[in-house]
């Protein structure tokens, strides 16, 4: 490696040296106990899979450039020279980690090992050796902001010709659009995936409840926050910020994902408007009674995976579990469950990458997990959890049917109530029965 | 020769030991102080209403390595127990201070405090020698883990001797304590005027240790001491 290289590297490293970093990067005890923790550890125990393990290799780094103790006493063992054999296993500890973020419920100290790896993947990239897939997609999303002004008569053409699909699960006041994009004044600013599955739902549970909402023209998922690039991270989310100020929106519901739910909700600072989760409006419509579902329509037992990034990184517990409840009689919770499930092996961009065989092998306490629930029934409300989910269903062949929690909502809307002496809305009369 | 090797020891090496310490953690904990803040949350929820009582318990009481490993559990919160009671133990020794009556021959605890702390010491030492916590040591680790090891022990012999045996080691609490006293008065006295007795070497050892101890403590992991708080602080927000 090129000493002009090793200098760079050795700036991005510093670069990320915040006051907590200095702590997560200091402190380690080498206790051992978050060895535990990792779904990668558990389905393939080696110790290069462990959570200190990956974070040591980061250490290592920092000791030999950052610290006085590891100039001095190299031959103890703790310092790693940044060079090719280094990068390697930098790459390995970078894209074996899953940014779960569950070894911190082990550690004594709480200790981020997904911030840790914040670096490894930021060497990656400041080395041009980072997965280019997930680079190529962060440079599309930021592309796609810049062009905005020409694509919006394709995208809204692409939502008009989608807005059938959305009738059929919910037919709208006469005269309104089915998939509103662009309304100024809008109360929520919907941002779905690049999909329909993350768009028709949606629409039809907001046109049930009534809801003042557009859809944005972006979609949600962070591409830079995968590939550990901060600068794209930001631009990324920009965009979404940038469209929800214009349309001066009160709240920007960030659809079925995790890692755009957490970047949105905690990492873009104070905003004139609220983040909240797809799954926290539908909760709030249900508990209002802005929508009805009919728990006849979902067969067989439901089982939840809390996507890390939403739950214990985002802390969104109870609402899935209350949404679930009124879908059916027949719950059960994931052992282990809440802050302390296990990651579903496929975040930190491992699903955007492929990766199959790696997916598969260390999900393998997932598959495990699922299966044991009896659950015929996998609800989730993650776009990557899904993907990977779906793709241990069929590899473990557990007969699963995995779903996100909008779909299974939407399918079962029905009618509302009419409230006394207030008249069903015209449009109430319409709905699904007839599909 | 051995006099003077003695009270370099025993006297300006403590100063120096001491000196590296506090000039260490100054820096150490100055360093993160003067690095900009991460600027978003890095908490993990549930949210508790009283984080700052949360963060409390998690350094204090260790929860997570109750819930998975217990034993290693039991041990870490004896060692810790047995290591404040350790400090105050020696803060005892000076005449100024009375946590115990001023003609009492041993030091607080009677040897219970040394065993305490040592017992768990030998624990985390087997620990690291097998399975996989051994794989993610490091010769740092197992370094640092023998040096405490013959603190303690060199400790112990010197408590052990003189709180269970009448015939045990003639220094006794006010030996110590007036050494001590003229290390805190920057006396400059020989030790050896201070502290009769066959076993001088025992102590020799041990402050030597300690000194070593301390002055290694800011560059090593046991900086933990002052960044557990902190980081726990972080894990919830």
């Amino acid at each position: 490696m090129e000493n002009a290289l090793r200098e760079r590297l050795r700036e991005l490293f510093a670069g990320r040296l915040s006051a907590e970093m200095r702590l997560y990067l200091d402190t380690c005890a080498r206790c051992g106990v978050c060895i535990e923790a990792c779904h990668v550890y558990a389905s393939l125990p080696e110790t290069r899979y462990t959570a200190v393990a990956r974070a040591e290799t980061i250490r290592r780094i920092f000791r030999r450039y950052f610290k006085l103790e590891g100039r001095i006493f190299p031959w103890l063992g703790e310092v790693l020279p940044l060079d090719d054999p280094a990068l390697e296993k930098v790459y390995e500890t970078a894209y074996t980690c899953t940014g779960c973020r569950r070894c911190m419920t082990y550690c004594p100290f709480g200790i981020d090992t997904q911030m840790i790896q914040g670096i490894a993947k930021l060497l990656l990239i400041g080395a041009d050796r980072e997965p280019k897939l997930l680079t190529m997609l962060a440079d599309m999303s930021i592309a796609k902001g810049e062009t905005i002004t020409e694509s919006k008569e394709n995208f809204e053409l692409a939502m008009r010709n989608l807005e059938g699909e959305v009738i059929e699960k919910w037919r709208g006041e006469a005269g309104k659009e089915a998939i509103p994009v662009g309304v100024q004044g809008a109360d929520i600013l919907y941002v779905a995936l690049a999909g329909k599955h993350s768009i028709v739902p949606a629409a039809a549970i907001m046109n049930a409840a009534g809801e003042n909402w557009s859809l944005s023209y972006f979609e949600a998922v962070n591409f830079g926050a995968f590939v550990g690039n901060p600068a794209k991270t930001r631009e990324i989310s920009q965009r979404i910020i940038q469209e929800a100020r214009t349309l001066g929106v009160r709240e920007v519901a960030i659809c079925e994902c995790g890692t755009a739910y957490r970047v949105m909700k905690y990492q873009t600072g104070e905003q004139p408007f609220r983040v909240i989760s797809f799954v926290e409006l539908i909760d709030r419509y249900l508990e209002q009674g802005r929508i009805r579902i009919d728990p006849r329509q979902l067969q067989g037992r439901v089982t939840y995976h809390d996507p890390c990034q939403m739950a214990r990184n985002g802390g969104i517990f109870e609402e899935p579990r209350r949404i679930l409840r009124r879908l059916t009689q027949d719950f059960v919770e994931m052992q282990p469950n809440r802050a302390e499930n296990w990651c579903c092996g496929g975040g930190g961009g491992l699903v955007a990458m492929g990766e199959q065989e790696f997916r598969m092998k260390s999900a393998r306490v997932k598959a495990e997990q699922m299966k044991a629930t009896g659950a015929a029934v996998m609800a989730t409300a993650c776009e990557n959890c899904h993907t990977q989910l779906s793709d241990l269903n069929e590899h473990y062949g557990l007969g699963m049917r995995v779903a996100f929690l909008s779909a299974l909502v939407a399918d079962a809307l029905v009618p509302r109530e009419p409230e006394a002496g207030v008249a069903a809305r015209p449009s109430d009369g319409l709905r699904r029965a007839e599909s | 020769m051995a006099d003077q090797v003695s009270f370099v020891i025993l006297v300006p090496m403590v100063y120096l030991a001491f000196a590296v310490l506090l000039a260490g953690i100054g820096v150490r904990i100055g360093r993160v102080l003067v690095s900009p803040r991460h600027p978003s949350t890095l908490r993990l929820f549930p949210a508790r209403r009283a984080a700052g009582v949360a963060a409390l318990q998690d350094t204090f009481l260790m929860p997570q390595v109750r819930r998975h490993a217990s034993a290693f559990w039991a041990c870490l919160l004896l060692f810790h127990v047995s290591f404040l009671l350790l400090i105050l133990g020696h803060l005892d020794l000076l005449p100024w201070t009375r946590l115990r009556p001023a003609d009492s021959k041993h030091m607080l605890g009677w040897g219970a405090v040394g065993v305490g702390v040592t017992l768990p010491a030998f624990y985390f030492l087997l620990r690291r020698m097998r399975g996989p916590v051994r794989e993610i040591s490091t010769l740092g680790d197992y370094l640092l883990l023998l040096l405490l090891v013959f603190v303690l022990l060199s400790g112990d012999m010197m408590s052990w001797a003189n709180s269970w045996s009448e015939n045990g080691f003639v220094m006794t609490k006010q030996d110590f304590g007036a050494y001590l006293a003229s290390l805190a008065r920057f006396e400059f006295a020989n030790p050896r005027d201070l502290l009769p007795g066959s076993h001088y070497i025992v102590v020799v050892i041990h402050v030597f240790l300690a000194n070593l101890f301390l002055m290694l403590l800011p560059f090593t992991k046991v900086m933990h001491t002052f960044f557990a708080l902190p980081l726990n602080r972080l894990r919830r927000g």
